[in-house]
């Protein structure tokens, strides 16, 4: 049945994934819901949260504020938390609540930067998209916002889009990103992972840009056509995701977040070109990135079926999937996928 | 900016009156503040026992969860629990189904198909719903109805709505009726009493159970110590119930209302004279006396013994934990310790405490957790060496902390004793 899961949790929200994205820039976030959605996604799909402060804030919305739309006691709660949090920014992310009773968001950011002196981010997620969606929305908004300088660019310096714990699922990534790149005399930007506020105003400086996920690829284009940044798609830390196997000749199937996928594809390859590598996506599946075999995931049973019937000897996914298919006699690499199982590498 | 974290001294507090609550100190009037001390708070689901969790006491029962994606999505914290594998499962909406509330014709064709993956069969189905349904106003009895129906077996509602989490009734309040509709009346057996309040039993050495069974009291019920549905049906056979927990008082009185079965509330305490004289209350009703001198005194023997040799306890109290922090504050302060801080969520009810608290401590900081400004908060100077409660734990990393929000309660003199030998070892 359409929409019924049996042995998935759902997957990280849309919401989680524009949160994921402006996590560490210094901003007030706030989270458009109850107080439910704020706690999934800071207790469950925000793994830094544990280690640092962060202003992340819940509009704590009641059924009243819900029903009769007020939303200006949002902005008054917004404009004095405003007062007394030192922020560089003001997001507003949504959630099923304001999605239901259809809340202008473009009105709110209106309001809100008539009360402040913040830049306000409106992003309007519904918590019914998935995480990348959401990650697409912030990264464009907040390129939008704060990339608007034109600087020299500065060669050695690499941009790096889409690196979120969503994505990447290991918290030491952008270390380890930054390594490879350092090894090509390259400095890594890290937006968001490490890199700030200030690395995204300074977008321009960038002399190219790597998209790491998907969901980065419209902030990219929007990069290039501003200001003229080349971007290029792959994973400079690819290569510890891919243990050391027998893969001549084998048949085998890759479940990541399309650009992850494809830097696993590539990286089999490299090491043994007679692999027949097919990657699959739970998540958006760009056109542009996309080889024609590579499959689209909606329903558990899509996965299923393809396992049952597509002979693989070897599946890359996160463990979580690997008891969707117990009768599987090959040999299953746990390639975490922190969207998915809400588990970071270990 | 000032950056410092907004409090009031319990003696400002008082002087102000609970109808003069400081703005900081009430939810509604700010933004939310989403540290992992307001994880309970932001997140019922996520810790202890929220609506899911809650919602799965019934023996054998497992839960549809019909939602947009983000909100079972933390499930699987609660799910990698081995006595909750396989019980949750997720019917999940999008846009369309908001639009045209298309999803609730796919519900008992849900349940049908979940129960027959199910190994053993369930003795009911919950479905969780939340928030975008409650403003859908979706009638869930009457699709419970139309699923029972399909699949054979009961289906109950439980209502996940964090919108109405200040209401009338809020949904820890609501899941605690829903768990207890499905009873049936039963002939009443006079030595039968039920503990409501609670999801996982009181410590097992806990003195209510002697001291029912000295009052002629042969079975107590607990929901989570019924091994089977046919046990937890027994339930209705109760001659009176003990409400332990307010938030199981609309319960209980479902309870009088639909099976007869009166209640008796109770409040759980730390402060030994105050337990004291509520047994005494207790024991008055019934027409008994209990003795608890024992009791007592082992649990007042075990706050000597800690005081002997932290005489110097200064406690920051949070709210993160099983207790009301600012009775457990004033508890602390009558055994003769400092309490310089109390994080928690003040209502009128806790004025009772404050009151005392003003005489005794009236410098004691209150914060709370949710406010902004609590970003700012700076554990430096503020004279505490040990805390009570996750929350308080967190903002004194360096302190020694009992987290003290275990899922078996402690409730009466023994949850004194075991606080005060657990503050012992740590």
């Amino acid at each position: 049945m359409r929409g019924l899961r049996k042995y998935l949790t759902p997957f990280a929200p849309d919401q989680s994934g524009a949160v994921s994205v402006l996590y560490e820039l210094g901003g007030i976030i706030v989270i458009c819901d109850a107080g439910g959605c704020t706690g999934n996604v800071c207790g469950f799909d925000e793994p830094r949260w544990f280690e640092r402060k962060s202003a992340v804030f819940s509009a704590g919305l009641r059924d009243m504020d819900a029903i009769l739309g007020r939303d200006d006691r949002l902005v008054a709660k917004l404009t004095d938390a405003a007062e007394k949090i030192d922020a560089g920014f003001a997001a507003i992310v949504g959630t099923p609540v304001p999605a239901v009773i259809g809340t202008d968001y473009r009105a709110l950011r209106r309001m809100c930067e008539k009360k402040t002196d913040l830049p306000i981010l409106a992003i309007d997620t519904d918590g019914m998209e998935l995480y990348d969606k959401g990650e697409e929305k912030a990264y464009l908004e907040l390129f939008t916002v704060f990339a608007k300088e034109k600087y020299e660019v500065c060669e050695e310096k690499v941009g790096i889009l889409g690196m979120t714990p969503q994505d990447v699922s290991d918290l030491k990534a952008a270390d380890k990103v930054r390594e490879e790149l350092k090894k090509e005399g390259k400095e890594a930007i890290c937006y968001g992972m490490g890199d700030g506020l200030e690395a995204v105003e300074k977008a321009a400086q960038v002399s190219k840009n790597i998209v790491v996920s998907a969901a980065a690829l419209e902030a990219a284009k929007y990069l290039e056509k501003t200001f003229g940044t080349p971007y290029e798609t792959d994973y400079p830390a690819v290569k510890e995701l891919v243990p050391d196997l027998d893969y001549e000749g084998k048949k085998i199937l890759v479940v990541h977040q399309q650009v992850m996928a494809e830097a696993i594809r590539q990286e089999i390859l490299r090491r043994d070109a007679s692999a027949k590598v097919q990657t699959a996506t739970w998540f958006m599946m760009k056109k542009e990135l996309a080889c024609p075999q590579d499959v689209s995931f909606r329903e558990e049973d899509d996965y299923i079926d393809l396992v049952k019937n597509g002979g693989f000897d070897i599946i890359f996914a996160d463990a979580c999937m690997e008891k969707m298919v117990p009768d599987f006699q090959g040999t299953f690499v746990n390639t975490r996928h922190f969207a998915v199982s809400g588990r970071l590498c270990e | 900016m000032a950056k410092e974290a907004y409090y009031c001294t319990v003696k400002e507090l008082n002087e102000l009156g609970r109808d003069a609550i400081p703005a900081q100190l009430r939810s509604n009037t700010h933004l939310i503040y989403s540290s992992p001390a307001t994880l309970a708070f932001n997140s019922p689901g996520a810790e202890g026992f929220g609506v899911k969790r809650a919602g799965l006491a019934v023996p054998d029962s497992i839960m549809l969860i019909v939602a947009p994606g983000c909100c079972g999505r933390n499930t699987s914290l609660i799910s990698s629990m081995r006595e909750y594998d396989n019980r949750f499962f997720y019917l999940m909406m999008d846009e369309t189904d908001i639009v045209t509330g298309r999803h609730l014709k796919k519900i008992p064709k849900a349940v049908e198909e979940i129960c027959k993956c199910c190994e053993k069969r369930p003795s009911v189905v919950m479905i969780c719903i939340t928030c975008v349904d409650a403003l859908l106003g979706t009638d869930m009895e009457r699709v419970c109805r139309k699923a029972e129906e399909r699949a054979g077996l009961p289906v109950r509602p439980c209502y996940m709505y964090a919108l109405t989490r200040e209401g009338r009734k809020p949904p820890m309040v609501h899941v605690r009726q829903s768990l207890y509709s499905l009873l049936e009346p039963k002939k009443k057996k006079g030595n039968v009493v039920n503990l409501l309040g609670f999801f996982s039993p009181l410590v097992d050495e806990c003195e209510l159970y002697d001291l029912l069974g000295s009052a002629g009291v042969r079975t107590v019920h607990e929901i989570s110590r019924c091994k089977d549905y046919e046990e937890y049906q027994t339930m209705s056979e109760a001659n009176f119930n003990l409400v332990l927990h307010p938030e199981a008082r609309f319960a209980a009185e479902d309870f009088h209302n639909r099976l007869q079965i009166p209640f008796i509330e109770l409040r759980r305490l730390y402060q030994t004279d105050k337990i004291a004289s509520q047994y005494q209350a207790f024991g008055r009703v019934l027409g008994v006396e209990f003795s608890d001198g024992a009791y007592r005194k082992k649990a007042e023997d075990a706050v000597a013994k800690f005081k002997e040799k932290r005489p110097d306890a200064s406690f920051a109290i949070g709210e993160c934990m099983n207790g009301d922090p600012f009775e457990m504050a004033l508890a602390m302060i009558k055994y003769g310790f400092r309490v310089p801080e109390i994080y928690g969520t003040l209502t009128a009810e806790n004025f009772i405490y404050l009151n005392q608290l003003s005489k005794l401590s009236p410098e004691t900081k209150v914060f709370s957790n949710m406010e902004p400004t609590m970003l700012y908060y700076d554990p430096e100077k503020s004279g505490v060496n040990m805390t009570i409660g996750k929350d308080a734990g967190y903002y004194h990393p360096e302190q020694p902390n009992v987290v003290w929000n275990q899922d078996r309660q402690p409730y009466g003199y023994a949850g004194v004793t075991r606080l005060f030998e657990n503050l012992l070892e740590v």
